[in-house]
């Protein structure tokens, strides 16, 4: 273009101005790249499954205070009385919540021995009903049958001979071929033997931020607890109306113990994405905040400078420059800057994320978001300098004969 | 002058407005966000107790296993097992020592229409109060002999003496746990350290206990345990079994008034160590810490990654922030050419117009600034709001932070009007005052 | 009062020397009225800021009021501005932002003089170019004459020992002009020395005396000035 030269000739001799502008430009594209990358992460990690239906299900915390009291028979009285309940697809005793931050987990080898090395394992303690109340699907294998669950004592080392464990799980324990679990014998406590009766495709387990979120195993086993968890699981659209009913009934049913804590997992989740969620929220904040200031910086150096070469910019209109002709130097000219400010920025851009990589255990981010931050930065920009530009255009020709 | 500077200042604000309104926006935006993050760091990164976290100790020894090291050799475990615990315990070693665990309890009212309510609670040994501090609102610690002689005695917070005893004095009544009854020895006033270090194993923020008892209890299974437990080792049925076991669930704190008795301490512990190795047991490398209170935080990373990542981002934009302020001082400054030029020839020094402009640059810092506390204000609450429990404690602004955002705000906005200023009142006189 | 001697200024611009003033010459007794005047580029707005203190020259002696200003650094010269020299531009020079009051009071600031004297001060010299009654009045609310009155209220706040005019009436229109002539020459009457810089033969005739500049030189041609005092 012709003006280029005149423009870039122009800029240098107001460097700081456009320099200003330009790291301006520079930071706030590593600040936009490298946030949106990390708010891709989160909503990453939180659109994973937990495998189990959230939407028509509940928990609850059965703590018993009364003494001599029969805890198996009280936990068979309850979970028939539920599953009795109009409504109620199925219930189920569990020892741990997934998403819920709090479980337990336990090694597991395909080899016996101490010396041997574990994979470690959400354990979901449960009775043959867990499959039809988390609403799990089992890609391979049976449920457990009636038979299989054992009664858990306080503190008790021995488990159970059976266990379903799912495909993540499969494939960590059989790198080689994770459909052959089926069937194999895996020891857990270093030396117990259980036999793989089914596979489900996906439960999570309760720690969201945990490496090896995907690896759980549903172990035959009822407890004998003084503070048990109860999860329900209703038919589609009842759970609301259901909560306060299974409450009453339970608390009303038996006197020697409380009923606390219910809460969906609707709630769960938004619980334990609570951190993920506030913090992309912050994120974006900073982010369109940031891109506004950019913006208005943008459109107050540019004003400036159009008011400072009133004259000049009269004097080209009377030499026959067209309205276009004067907006389009201040667009090529603010393209120019952002050209500079953008190639630092995709300098700073790299750099940040290469500390976040160092300092917090992030991935590298991908060449599609900076190529996004570019497009954005440039579009920006030209907004931004659309109405002053407009304003110098509008300058009178007539400005140039004017003395004072 | 100064008043004729401010006087200056506030009418130049005034008449470009526009201008003004962008350049303090920016300052109150930047300031805000890294208030905002700055407080949470801070609170944080926070000392709980001041006057004595030199004193206070948390030991770790690495009971762990020998094939698989914890956190991959990097730490001792955060834990420890209730044999070392109560070997340490009996040793007697220390000025001070607190042994506890959390525990969870349901206590029943006397009143049998009223429902019983859930406590969180801790088993702690009786130093515990002295060691960390905690203020009483009636009566005080139990003592060491209750430890011993598994009396049960009990220690409740404000809160649950508002609820179970309307406020009053309840010192000598008895509350029904587990259906035993415990005799209150004491109230806690209001007691909330940040972080909660003494305990930073289920969240270094959560809140305190509602109900202290003897730690010697949960032998008795007198209470119920809670919290982490980790284990290396299958620890065997029934309750005699699991405290036998490697499993560790225990925070074991010691108070060493100087360099002498940690030292001695030190020493004390690899001797234990060395001994239990005798007996089979420490199969790893002696790795015995001693971590004062700001180590023991620092060590547990209790300021999250977010926050911090936060906190640098903010002051990225900060800088954003103040240099779109340059640029726009740099404007406005130099739209006065002729105003300064005018001025010189009137007679104003070159140091006179440069202390005129940074004042005015100065009165927009602290305009920002003013901005940036009602900001950081806000963005503190729905920090709070957003993140719930998590952040409650973390999310106050005290007069520090208040006066660290009035000086960010007008040391930065200084610096950033430095430039400008010093451009403004480089102008040439002569070349300003004939062409109009 | 007013000394040059041999003058010279010379602007560099990367590879041309422009000679702006060269052995310039000028005495100026105490009281006088003198009209510089001179074609367009001849150097006179030089001597001006020259002779005003706003620009230094390249070789020569300047003395002012006794002083040699040749010594003054920077701070020097804004004090003996403040001091003893007032502006009056053909712009007007006021700043836009404050009133006629504010405007009259920023080089009593900068010579410190107490609050009372200000008032004092800012009052009696509006009162003298007859805008007192308009004190809180913003500059742009002022024909371009009584900007001008401003700006001469504003040059002799400080009592100065002389006044610099550079085309005071330049801007302004027949019926002005006249009025602000009548008012310097009042001043010049009641003994402030006055330098005023006019293309205007007219106007440069009401002066006592008159000294052409043609190319950075002092041609004097005081003929018709005889003449006036005739």
């Amino acid at each position: 273009m012709l003006e280029s030269g005149l423009i870039i000739r122009a800029l240098m001799r107001n460097k700081i101005g456009a320099l200003l502008i330009a790291l301006q430009i520079a930071l706030t594209m590593t600040i936009m790249v490298n946030a949106i990358f990390m708010i891709q992460d989160r909503q990453q990690q939180m659109a994973r499954e937990s495998g189990i239906n959230e939407e028509d299900t509940f928990y609850l915390t059965n703590t018993i205070f009364a003494q001599d009291y029969n805890i198996q028979v009280g936990l068979q009285t309850d979970l028939n009385a539920i599953r009795k309940t109009p409504g109620v697809v199925d219930a189920i005793q569990i020892n741990a919540i997934p998403l819920s931050g709090g479980g337990w987990s336990s090694g597991l080898q395909t080899e016996p021995g101490e010396d041997k090395d574990g994979i470690g394992t959400a354990i979901y303690m449960v009775d043959d009903h867990a499959i039809n109340a988390l609403d799990l699907e089992l890609i391979a294998g049976t449920n457990f049958s009636p038979s299989d669950i054992g009664w858990r004592l306080p503190a008790q080392s021995a488990w159970p001979a059976k266990v379903i464990i799912t495909q993540a799980l499969a494939n960590s324990l059989f790198p080689d071929n994770g459909q052959s679990a089926l069937g194999k014998t895996v020891y857990i406590s270093n030396n117990q033997p259980m036999q793989v009766i089914g596979i489900i495709k996906n439960l999570q387990a309760p720690w969201n931020g945990w490496s090896g979120v995907e690896r759980s195993a549903l172990v035959p086993f009822q407890m004998e607890s003084r503070s048990g968890r109860y999860f329900i699981r209703t038919e589609p659209g009842r759970r609301d109306e259901l909560m306060p009913v299974i409450e009453s009934m339970l608390a009303n049913s038996d006197k020697g113990r409380i009923i606390r804590r219910l809460s969906t997992m609707e709630e769960t989740r938004e619980q334990s994405y609570r951190q993920h969620n506030a913090t992309n929220k912050i994120l974006m904040t900073v982010v369109s905040t940031l891109t506004l200031i950019t913006a208005f910086g943008i459109v107050g150096l540019a004003i400036f400078s159009i008011n400072r070469r009133t004259k000049q910019i009269g004097t080209r209109r009377a030499l026959g420059a067209t309205r276009w002709q004067v907006m389009r130097y201040f667009m090529v000219e603010n393209f120019f800057i952002s050209a500079v400010g953008i190639t630092i920025g995709i300098i700073g851009t790299v750099s940040l994320n290469y500390w976040l990589v160092n300092k917090f255990n992030m991935t590298p981010l991908g060449f599609e978001l900076i190529a996004l931050g570019v497009v954005t930065l440039v579009i920006v920009g030209q907004l931004a300098v659309l109405y002053p530009a407009r304003k110098a255009a509008l300058i009178s020709p007539a400005t140039a004969t004017r003395t004072v | 002058m100064f008043n004729y500077y401010l006087r200056l200042a506030a009418i130049s604000i005034r008449r470009h407005w526009g201008l003004s309104l962008i350049m303090i926006t920016a300052i109150g935006l930047g300031i805000g966000t890294a208030m905002t993050t700055v407080t949470v760091n801070y609170m944080m990164s926070a000392n709980p107790i001041p006057q004595k976290s030199e004193q206070l100790f948390y030991v770790q020894l690495d009971s762990w296993d020998v094939n698989d090291p914890f956190d991959e050799g990097q730490n001792p475990p955060d834990q420890m097992t209730y044999t070392d615990a109560t070997n340490l315990f009996k040793a007697d070693k220390a000025f001070r020592h607190s042994i506890s665990a959390q525990a969870f309890a349901v206590i029943e009212p006397q009143d049998p229409d009223l429902l019983p309510i859930t406590v969180n609670a801790r088993a702690n040994s009786a130093d515990f109060f002295a060691m960390f501090n905690v203020p009483f609102l009636y009566g005080g610690a139990w003592s060491a002999q209750a430890d011993t002689n598994k009396e049960l005695v009990a220690v409740i917070n404000r809160e649950t003496n508002d609820s179970l005893f309307a406020g009053k004095n309840s010192v000598g009544e008895l509350i029904r746990i587990d259906g035993n009854l415990f005799k209150i020895v004491g109230v806690i006033d209001n007691w909330q350290p940040t972080p909660k270090y003494y305990d930073v194993t289920s969240g270094a923020f959560n809140d305190t206990e509602e109900l202290f008892v003897p730690f010697s209890l949960i032998a008795e299974e007198k209470i119920t345990r809670a919290g982490n437990t980790s284990c290396w080792k299958p620890s065997g049925d029934g309750m005699a079994a699991f405290l036998r076991s490697e499993c560790i669930w225990i925070q074991f704190w010691v108070e060493l008034r100087d360099e002498q008795e940690q030292q001695d301490y030190l020493t004390f512990l690899d001797a234990y160590v060395e001994q239990q190795k005798q007996l089979g047991r420490f199969e790893r490398p002696l790795d015995n810490r001693l971590s004062n209170v700001m180590q023991w935080l620092e060590n547990q990373e209790v300021v999250a990654d977010d926050a911090k990542m936060m906190m640098a981002m903010s002051f990225m934009f900060l800088v954003v922030c103040l240099l779109n302020t340059v640029g726009l001082l740099l404007a406005k400054f130099l739209g006065k050419a002729p105003e300064i030029g005018l001025r010189q020839a009137l007679g104003a020094s070159k140091a006179t117009l440069f202390y005129q402009y940074l004042v005015e640059s100065a009165c927009i810092g602290l305009g920002g600034g003013l901005l940036g506390l009602v900001l950081a204000w806000l963005g503190l609450q729905s920090v709070a709001a957003m993140y719930g429990d998590y952040m409650k404690d973390l999310t106050s602004l005290d007069t520090t932070m208040v006066l660290l955002a009035m000086l960010l705000a007008l040391g930065s906005t200084v610096i950033a009007g430095l430039y400008p200023t010093w451009r403004a009142c480089n102008v040439q006189p002569s070349q300003q005052l004939k062409s109009q | 009062m007013l000394t040059m001697k041999n003058i010279c200024k010379v602007f560099q611009t990367s590879d041309v020397q422009t000679h702006a003033l060269r052995d310039f010459n000028l005495n100026v007794n105490e009281g006088d009225f003198l009209s510089v005047t001179g074609p367009s580029g001849s150097g006179k707005t030089t001597f001006l800021n020259i002779a005003g203190l706003l620009e230094t020259y390249t070789s020569g002696e300047f003395l002012l009021d006794g002083e040699d200003v040749g010594k003054l650094n920077d701070n020097g010269r804004s004090r003996f501005r403040n001091e003893k020299i007032g502006f009056i531009f053909q712009g007007f020079n006021l700043i836009a932002d404050l009133n006629l009051f504010d405007n009259v009071d920023v080089p009593l600031r900068y010579r410190g003089f107490n609050a009372k004297e200000r008032k004092r001060r800012i009052e009696e010299n509006l009162e003298r170019v007859g805008l007192a009654s308009r004190m809180k009045h913003l500059p742009s609310q002022l024909s371009g004459g009584q900007q001008q009155r401003v700006a001469i209220a504003r040059a002799l706040a400080t009592d100065p020992r002389f006044l610099l005019a550079d085309e005071p009436t330049g801007n302004l229109d027949t019926d002005m002009a006249q009025g602000v002539m009548s008012l310097l020459e009042e001043i010049n009457r009641q003994g402030t020395t006055i330098i005023m810089v006019t293309h205007d033969s007219e106007l440069a005739q009401r002066s006592g005396r008159t000294i052409q500049v043609k190319d950075g030189r002092v041609s004097e041609a005081a003929a018709f000035n005889q003449k006036a005092i005739a």
